[in-house]
C-alpha cells in the first residue's frame, strides 16, 4: 500500500469499510440499524416514491440474464468516504470538509442547502431533508442522544457512525491506549449478520480491514474518477458444479 | 514507572493529611437535594445496557439495549448469546418502535360503542379484573372458553395452560400466519417421523459444503435468520472453500439471490426434485457411503425420469446436484416453509430430510442434528405451534356458538387466516372477546374488551429457542425501561385472575410474574454445563438478568436417533391445487416479506421504510410477474393488476420479476391493514390473505398457503410503487 504523505501519516488512521460481497445476503438489518443510531427521518411512501428516501446505505440489486438464467446481487452502497472527495471543493460554505482520520465530515449548521455536494457525488448517495423530520409523539424517545436531528433544507449522509467512533477514541484515550482493531464498529457493521461488513482503520497494516483491502477479490467503485474512496468492496464468488 | 514508597514518604504524607484534615472547615456533609430525583441507576449523558430478548419473531434472539436516563436508545445483539452472536435482524434492530410507538393502547379499554366502533372507554384494572371474574364465573361451562395465542413467551403459555386446565377448559389453540409461512408444526411432525420427537433439528450450514435449499428462506424470515445469516457468512469464508448453495424454489427469492444456482421449480414438486437426487444417489453408487442397499427401499417407487418432467428440472441437472451432494464432506439438505405450504407438503419434507439420510449426514458436523436441551428441557414444555386444522376446529366451534368467551393473545387472526376460513364471521358469533394486544389490531377492533399487555421492551418472560443452537441455551426477557403506559403484563392479569377462583388459586400460587420466574429459572442454578453458576437462588437470579439467558459453555449436539423411516418406500405425491388450471392459470406465492414477516412489523416506520431487498418497493404491496407473462398480457411495472382467486380478489401494482416462473405470481404478506396504527394503515397495498383458499394438507394439518390458483386481468389504471430502483435509468429525483 501505498501512502499519501501529505493527508496519512503514521499517527492517524484512515477509517475504511470492507463490503464483502460474497457474504452480504440483503436481509437490510444494516439499513435499519442506521435509522435508529442516526435519527434517520421517517419519509413516507409518497416522498419516497418521489426519490426522496432519508436511507444513509442502500442495499443495490442488480439483475444479470433472463430467465430461467437469471441470477441477482447485492451491493451496500453507503458514502464511500472518497480521500479525494468530488463533494468536498463544491460546497460554497465549507459544510463538507475532510477529517484528519479520512472521513468526508458534515458540519449540518453550516449547510445552506445548495445540494451542489449530491450533484456532485458519483455515488449518489448523499440525502437531503426535503421536509422537517416529524417524530409523533413517544418516537422522538428514539432518538440518539449523540447525533444531531437535521431540519428542512439540510444535507446528510453516513458518517462512517462518526459518533461511535469519537466515544471509542475517548474511551480509549482516557485508559491511555489506542482503539483496538475491530473496537469501532459503526452500526451497520455491528448488527450485519453474515459478517459482511468490516470496519477498520486502511494505516494500520495488521487490521482486518486493511488486510482484507489488499485480497484479489478488492475492488472500489468507480475507480475511474479518482476518488479513492474509503469503502473497499469484495467481488463475490460463484461455486460452479 | 511505579516508585516505591519509602518510610520517609509515607510519614511526610500522613503528616500532610492529618494538617490538612485538621485544617479544614467544621462542615456537615449535606446532599443537594434536586427537584427532580432521577433514578439511582441513571448517570446524566451515561448510558447503561441491559440484555434481553427479541420477541419480533418466534427465533428468541438475545439482545442488549443501550438505555440513556431510563430512555431505550438502541437495539444490538448480545454478543454472549450463542443463537444470534452479536448480531440482529431489520426486524429486531426495529424493536424500538414497538416500544415507542404512537398507536400503543395507554389503558385498558371497553369499546364503548360496541364491537368494531373503534370507541374506546378507559378502564380502571381493578375494574377490568372484575370484569374478567364475572365472564369467567358466569360461564355455563368452562369448555365455552377459549384462547387462541400467536407468539407467546414460554411462561406465559404454560401460566395460561395451568389456568384454563385448573378451570376445566381446553389449552390454548398457538397459531400464527409468521409460523405457518415457515411451516413450523410441519417441521415438528416432520421431526416426529424422522427422530422420534417433535424438537426442530438444526442445519449446520457453516460447516456444510453442499447446501441443497427446497424452499427455505433461510436469510429472510424462516425459523431462524441471523443465525442463518452468521452461519452463511462463516460458510462462504471456510478454510474448505466457499461452499455450494443451490436453492430450489419457483420464485428466486433474497436467499436464492445469494446462492450459486437457483432451480426454478415448479410449484410443489419440490419433493420430487429431492426424490430423483436421491434415487440417483442410490442407483449409481455415488459418494462415500459404503452401501446404499439400507435406503433403496424408500426410493423403490421413484422414476427418475417421471420426476424430472413433473417438476421440470431435466435429468441432467439433478444428476449433476446429486453428485456434487453426495461427493461433499459435509452435506445438507433443507426442508423450507413453502414445501410446507402446499397439500403434499409433508411428503415434500420427508423426502428432502431422506437426502440427509441417505448421504449420512444425520447427526455430523455439517449436516442436521438436534440441539441438546441439557437442564432447560423442564422449561420448555411448551408444545409447537399448533396446525391450521386445529384452528379451523375452534372456527367452527365459535361458528356452533359453542364459545362464550374469547381471549387472544399475540395474533391477528383477523388479519393472518385466510379470509375464506370464516374467522371474521366467527368472531361475531362469541358474545364476549378479550384481546390482550398492546395495538388496535383488526382483531383487537372486534374484542369487546383490551387489556392491553407491556411491550417486550417492558416485560418479563423467558424464551428456549427452537431451533435451538450448538448448546442448551435459554432466553432470558426482562424489562429495560420502566414500561410507559398503564398497561399490565399479561401474566400479571391470569396470575391476578386465578388468586380470585378457588381452582385456579390453587394451581397458580404465585403473587406475580417475577415471582414465577425466579421459582422457575433457579432450577437451572448449579448445572455442570452453565457459563455461570450461583450460591444463592437471588444470585442466579441477578446473573439470569445480567447475562440474558442460560447457556452450556460447551458446544453440545445430539445425534437423533433414527425412526424406522428408511424401511419403508417414501411418499410420491404431486401437487394439487385450488381453482381449474384453465380459468385460473397462475399460482399464488404469497411470501414473507423481510421487514414486515406476516404484518406484525407493518406499524414501525423503520420497517416499512426498509426497502423489499428484490423488489426494492418500500411501504407499499406488489404483484411480481415474470417478463414473458407480463408481456403476454400487456403489463408493465407500475401498472395496477386484478387479482382473483376462487375465494377473492385484489389490485396492486405489478413489479415486472426475472426471477419467477412464468406460471407463478408472488405478493408480500404484511400489507393491507385496516387497522394497527398510522403507519401501517398509510401504507398502500392490499392482504393477499384475502385470495387464499382455506386448504390444508392432510398429513399435517397446516395451512396450504401456497396451494391457491389465481388469474390476472389489467385495471387499467397506474399506480408508482416507492421504489429505490430506478426505473427510467435517470437515477433519482426524477418526477413523472
Amino acid at each position: 500500500m501505498e501512502k499519501d504523505a501529505n493527508r496519512s501519516t503514521e499517527t492517524h488512521p484512515r477509517w475504511v469499510m470492507v463490503v464483502d460481497l460474497d457474504r452480504c445476503t440483503g436481509c437490510q438489518a444494516c439499513v435499519v440499524a442506521c435509522h435508529a443510531e442516526n435519527n434517520l427521518q421517517i419519509v413516507e411512501e409518497q416522498e419516497s416514491a418521489y426519490g426522496r428516501w432519508a436511507h444513509w446505505i442502500i442495499v443495490q440489486r442488480y439483475w444479470e440474464g433472463e430467465y430461467p438464467n437469471v441470477k441477482a446481487r447485492f451491493m451496500p452502497v453507503m458514502c464511500q468516504q472518497c480521500g479525494e472527495a468530488p463533494c468536498e471543493p463544491v460546497c460554497p460554505v465549507f459544510a463538507t470538509y475532510h477529517n484528519q482520520e479520512g472521513l468526508n465530515a458534515q458540519i449540518y449548521n453550516r449547510c445552506i442547502g445548495t445540494r451542489f455536494c449530491a450533484s456532485a457525488c458519483p455515488y449518489k448517495v448523499r440525502v437531503y431533508n426535503w421536509f422537517d423530520p416529524v417524530f409523533p409523539e413517544p418516537l422522538s424517545e428514539q432518538l440518539n442522544p449523540d447525533v444531531t436531528v437535521r431540519t428542512r433544507g439540510i444535507i446528510e449522509k453516513c458518517t462512517f457512525c462518526i459518533q461511535r467512533i469519537l466515544r471509542t477514541e475517548i474511551e480509549a484515550k482516557t485508559e491511555g491506549r489506542k482503539p483496538v482493531d475491530g473496537e469501532i464498529q459503526p452500526a451497520c457493521v455491528q448488527t450485519c449478520p453474515p459478517g459482511a461488513l468490516v470496519f477498520g482503520d486502511l494505516n494500520d497494516p495488521d487490521s482486518q480491514a486493511s488486510q482484507l483491502a489488499r485480497s484479489h477479490r478488492s475492488f472500489r467503485l468507480l475507480p475511474e474518477l479518482g476518488t479513492d474512496p474509503g469503502v473497499i468492496y469484495l467481488k463475490g464468488g460463484e461455486t460452479n458444479v | 514507572m511505579t516508585k516505591k514508597l519509602t518510610r520517609r514518604d509515607f510519614l511526610k504524607i500522613a503528616t500532610g493529611a492529618t494538617v490538612a484534615s485538621g485544617l479544614a472547615p467544621v462542615a456537615r456533609r449535606i446532599a443537594l437535594e434536586p427537584f427532580v430525583q432521577p433514578p439511582e441507576e441513571a448517570l446524566p449523558g451515561q448510558a447503561t445496557w441491559f440484555a434481553s430478548t427479541c420477541r419480533q419473531c418466534p427465533a428468541g434472539c438475545g439482545i442488549v439495549v443501550r438505555t440513556i436516563n431510563g430512555r431505550a436508545k438502541k437495539l444490538e445483539g448480545n454478543p454472549l448469546h450463542p443463537l444470534n452472536r452479536g448480531k440482529l435482524c431489520a426486524r429486531g434492530q426495529s424493536g424500538l418502535q414497538v416500544l415507542y410507538n404512537p398507536d400503543r393502547l395507554k389503558n385498558a379499554v371497553r369499546q364503548s360503542g360496541g364491537r368494531g366502533s373503534r370507541q374506546f372507554e378507559p378502564l380502571y384494572w381493578p375494574q377490568a379484573l372484575d370484569l374478567l371474574e364475572e365472564k369467567i364465573t358466569t360461564l355455563a361451562s368452562p369448555e365455552r372458553l377459549a384462547f387462541l395465542g400467536g407468539l407467546m413467551p414460554d411462561h406465559l403459555y404454560q401460566i395460561a395452560s395451568r389456568l384454563l386446565e385448573s378451570l376445566g377448559a381446553s389449552p390454548p389453540v398457538i397459531f400464527d400466519l409468521h409460523s405457518a409461512l415457515e411451516g413450523r408444526a410441519a417441521a415438528s411432525r416432520l421431526s416426529e417421523l424422522f427422530f422420534g420427537e417433535p424438537q426442530l433439528p438444526v442445519y449446520d450450514l457453516a460447516r456444510a459444503d453442499v447446501v441443497l435449499s427446497f424452499g427455505a428462506n433461510l436469510f429472510e424470515t424462516w425459523m431462524s435468520p441471523v443465525a442463518q445469516n452468521v452461519a452463511f457468512g462463516d460458510m462462504r469464508s471456510s478454510a474448505s472453500g466457499r461452499g455450494l448453495f443451490v436453492q430450489f424454489e419457483p420464485r428466486l427469492s433474497t436467499t436464492a439471490a445469494s446462492a450459486d444456482e437457483w432451480v426454478p421449480v415448479r410449484p410443489g414438486a419440490e419433493g420430487l426434485v429431492a426424490l430423483a437426487i436421491g434415487r440417483i444417489i442410490i442407483e449409481e453408487r455415488l459418494g462415500h457411503v459404503g452401501s446404499h442397499r439400507d435406503h433403496a427401499v424408500m426410493y423403490q417407487d421413484v422414476d427418475v425420469r417421471e420426476m424430472s418432467a413433473a417438476s421440470q428440472v431435466p435429468v441432467e441437472t439433478l444428476r449433476r446436484l446429486a453428485v456434487a451432494f453426495a461427493n461433499a464432506d459435509h452435506a445438507v439438505s433443507i426442508p423450507g416453509g413453502y414445501l410446507a405450504g402446499q397439500r403434499n407438503g409433508l411428503a415434500s419434507m420427508l423426502a428432502v430430510q431422506a437426502l440427509n439420510l441417505v448421504v449420512a449426514q444425520v447427526g455430523r458436523v455439517g449436516g442436521v442434528f438436534l440441539s441438546d436441551p441439557g437442564p432447560t428441557a423442564s422449561l420448555q414444555n411448551k408444545p409447537a405451534v399448533h396446525n391450521f386444522e386445529e384452528v379451523l376446529g375452534l372456527i367452527e366451534r365459535m361458528q356452533a356458538g359453542e364459545v362464550d368467551l374469547l381471549f387472544v393473545y399475540g395474533a391477528n387472526p383477523v388479519f393472518e387466516l385466510p379470509a375464506a376460513s370464516g374467522f371474521a364471521e366467527a368472531i361475531t358469533r362469541v358474545p364476549y372477546v378479550i384481546s390482550f394486544s398492546p395495538f388496535v389490531d383488526e382483531t383487537a377492533v372486534r374484542s369487546d374488551l383490551i387489556l392491553p399487555d407491556h411491550v417486550y421492551l417492558e416485560s418479563w418472560g423467558y424464551q428456549v429457542p427452537s431451533p435451538g443452537a450448538d448448546r442448551p441455551v435459554v432466553s432470558s426477557q426482562q424489562p429495560v425501561v420502566r414500561p410507559l403506559y398503564d398497561t399490565r403484563s399479561t401474566a400479571d392479569v391470569l396470575l391476578g385472575l386465578a388468586a380470585r377462583l378457588e381452582g385456579p388459586s390453587q394451581a397458580l400460587p404465585w403473587a406475580d410474574e417475577a415471582a414465577y420466574l425466579e421459582e422457575t429459572v433457579s432450577e437451572l442454578n448449579g448445572s455442570s454445563l452453565g457459563a455461570y453458576n450461583a450460591r444463592t437462588p437471588s444470585g442466579f437470579w441477578a446473573l439470569w438478568r445480567q447475562y440474558g439467558g442460560w447457556w452450556s459453555e460447551k458446544e453440545i449436539r445430539r445425534e437423533p436417533e433414527l425412526t424406522d423411516i428408511r424401511s419403508k418406500p417414501l411418499p410420491v405425491s404431486e401437487p394439487r391445487f385450488d381453482g381449474d388450471p384453465q380459468s385460473y392459470p397462475f399460482i399464488l406465492y404469497p411470501y414473507p416479506s423481510v421487514a414486515l414477516s406476516d404484518g406484525r412489523g407493518a406499524n414501525q416506520p423503520w420497517l416499512q421504510e426498509t426497502p423489499d431487498p428484490m423488489s426494492t418497493v418500500q411501504w407499499g404491496a406488489w404483484v411480481e410477474v415474470n417478463p414473458e407473462t407480463a408481456q403476454a398480457l400487456g403489463l408493465n411495472d407500475n401498472d395496477v393488476v386484478r387479482v382473483e382467486s376462487q375465494h377473492g380478489v385484489l389490485e396492486a401494482p405489478v413489479v415486472v420479476y426475472p426471477g419467477i416462473r412464468p406460471d407463478v405470481v408472488a405478493i408480500p404478506v404484511g400489507q393491507g391493514h385496516l387497522d394497527y396504527g398510522r403507519f401501517a394503515q398509510a401504507a398502500s397495498g392490499s392482504n393477499p390473505l384475502a385470495l387464499l383458499a382455506p386448504l390444508t394438507d392432510a398429513d399435517t394439518g397446516g395451512l396450504a398457503w401456497g396451494a391457491t390458483r389465481v388469474r390476472l386481468a389489467p385495471a387499467g389504471r397506474k399506480q408508482v410503487l416507492a421504489r429505490l430502483e430506478s426505473l427510467d435509468g435517470e437515477g433519482r429525483e426524477s418526477l413523472d
